[in-house]
């Protein structure tokens, strides 16, 4: 197809020094979080210097994929890029398992966005972007 | 209370019109509001030899920041004001303008520069007003725009859905802020919303902007200009004004970890923030006779209230509920309808609206004796900033 017939995709994350190892464990479909050694505490997104003890030696460890919902927005009437037009979407602000307050942002999917409640339980998905990206999204744990 | 405390203060306050998606170039807003300013001080304009503005476009995504339209910087003003050779003092700061008016404050208090303007002026950007269309997404946007997570409002109303979940509050007490919110829009003749009420019906029945925020939980975006001048405090007392005091100073350095992920870091972040203005001035919030919170979305006053102690937590529905905000009441809030009726403005109506209470020139709507008054800008987290005004200079 001609260009101007290519899909409008979602915008596609550009890893830097920083979050580099996330994504490239993503592409792989594995969930990968920044974790500090020195105070052993997870961080999202990734930074140049623990927030917590100000260790400068960080590294991504693997976690489970299992979360609940935090909190949630339900955007309707959207003319977000890459997201059908008009048809409502759910961002979720995840909290992983492994530590409390430890939230990234994804969308819930699989599951409409009236059934959506905080607390509900999640797993994660892998949603394919381009070759080298994959994002990481949430579905229902029971699903 | 520190040693800045009651140094500067503001003797003049000057607005423009407030439109929407004027064929005017915004630094037509500008100069109209800097001149009215100037003039409200009883000053002239070549008395001026201080400048400070915020020449931040409002908008997220990709909308412009042409110079006399989208922004107006600090050497568009010398230029518009022809002060090429009168300006001492200047700064242009990223963020918030309580930053802005504490450096200029500072450099009236320190003599740097003897009258200082400054000024925000903001537009309503063309297109949408978050339009995230770029291919690719760098930075802290690379764990968001994919998910569609573009939007200031959304980034906002995922703490107001946490907050309904934690206390048990409703979008009913939330109509209950606005709708008396507006009610004082009412008495605000310079208002964007002045002349157009608002019931609670017409909240609960708005269209959903990012559930659970409505319409009319965000502000309403207007092309304008607030400008403040500011003076030491021994140069004031000689001006056609009385002066608002500026008794108390707070910025906050709260990162905002994650980028509005964790509602939680708003109300650390105002509450860090708040210690540190009430050890400024030497006051707390039992001391304060109006109070002028960020309101850029409704959920921010539930943070400020809560964050700087006028309520504990989780207290801050059922305190609006029981009328004590009102005008009538023991802590009147937004008095001139701030954000979400006089119009965003980034915080100027805010402090606008604060040294006018201070300063007993707020018309219908004035608390009669205010001696001091607040005003926040942010949401807590970085950039925010928070000023207490007096009627004299020391607190
Ligand atoms: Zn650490």
């Amino acid at each position: 197809m001609s260009a101007n017939e290519a899909a409008v995709t979602k915008p596609i994350p550009v890893p830097d020094e920083l979050t580099a190892p996330f994504w490239e464990a993503a592409n792989r479909g594995v969930l990968a979080i920044q974790h500090c050694a020195a105070c052993e505490r997870y961080i999202h997104p990734p930074e140049a210097v623990c927030p917590y003890c100000q260790a400068q030696e960080l590294s991504f460890r693997q976690v489970s994929g299992r979360a609940r919902v935090y909190t949630h927005t339900v955007v309707r009437d959207n003319i977000t890029r890459g997201f059908a037009e008009g048809e409502p979407y759910v961002i979720g602000i995840i909290e992983l398992v492994e530590q409390e307050r430890l939230v990234l942002v994804a969308n819930v999917v699989g599951v409409t966005p009236e059934e959506v409640e905080i607390g509900m339980p999640l797993r994660v998905t892998f949603e394919r972007l381009t070759d080298d990206i994959a994002l990481p999204q949430f579905e229902p744990e029971e699903a | 209370m520190d040693e800045f405390s009651g140094r500067s203060a503001i003797v003049g306050l000057g607005y423009s019109k407030l439109e929407r998606r004027s064929p005017r170039p915004l630094a037509h807003f500008a100069r109209e509001a800097a001149e009215a300013a100037v003039a409200d001080a009883g000053l002239k304009v070549e008395d001026i030899d201080g400048l400070g503005t915020i020449p931040n476009i409002a908008a997220y995504g990709n909308t412009g920041d042409l110079e006399g339209i989208d922004i107006v910087t600090v050497p568009n003003m010398v230029q518009m004001l022809g002060l090429e050779h009168d300006i001492r003092w200047h700064v242009q700061t990223p963020g918030l303008c309580p930053d802005t008016i504490m450096a200029a404050g500072a450099a009236v208090a320190s003599g740097a520069c003897t009258y200082a303007l400054v000024w925000r002026a903001v537009n309503v950007p063309k297109g949408r007003y978050s339009d995230f269309s770029r291919e690719k997404a760098y930075g802290g946007n690379q764990f968001r725009a994919p998910y569609g997570f573009n939007m200031p409002a959304a980034w906002q109303s995922v703490a107001l859905r946490k907050y309904m979940h934690d206390h048990g509050s409703t979008r009913e007490d939330m109509a209950a802020f606005v709708v008396q919110n507006r009610e004082n829009t009412q008495l605000n003749p310079k208002a964007y919303w002045h002349g157009t009420p608002l019931t609670v019906e017409d909240y609960l029945e708005a269209p959903m902007v990012a559930d659970p925020f409505c319409l009319y939980d965000c502000d309403i975006p207007v092309d304008g200009c607030v400008a403040v001048v500011l003076a030491s405090a021994e140069r004031a007392r000689d001006l056609r004004q009385p002066p608002a005091y500026i008794t108390g100073h707070a910025q906050t350095t709260w990162p905002t970890r994650g980028g509005f992920t964790d509602s939680e870091n708003m109300w650390e972040g105002g509450a860090a923030m708040g210690e540190k203005l009430w050890a400024s001035a030497g006051l707390g919030p039992d001391d304060i006779d109006v109070a002028m919170l960020y309101d850029g979305f409704s959920i921010f006053l539930y943070v400020w209230l809560e964050a700087l102690g006028f309520v504990g937590r989780g207290e801050a529905a059922s305190y609006i509920a029981s009328g004590a905000t009102a005008l009538d009441g023991e802590l009147p809030l937004n008095t001139s309808g701030c954000s979400l009726g006089e119009g965003r403005l980034h915080g100027m109506a805010q402090i606008s609206e604060a040294v006018l209470q201070v300063t007993g020139r707020a018309g219908a709507r004035q608390i009669e004796g205010a001696a001091h008054t607040i005003a926040t800008v942010g949401a807590g987290t970085l950039a925010s900033g928070g000023l207490i005004f007096s009627r004299e200079a020391r607190a």
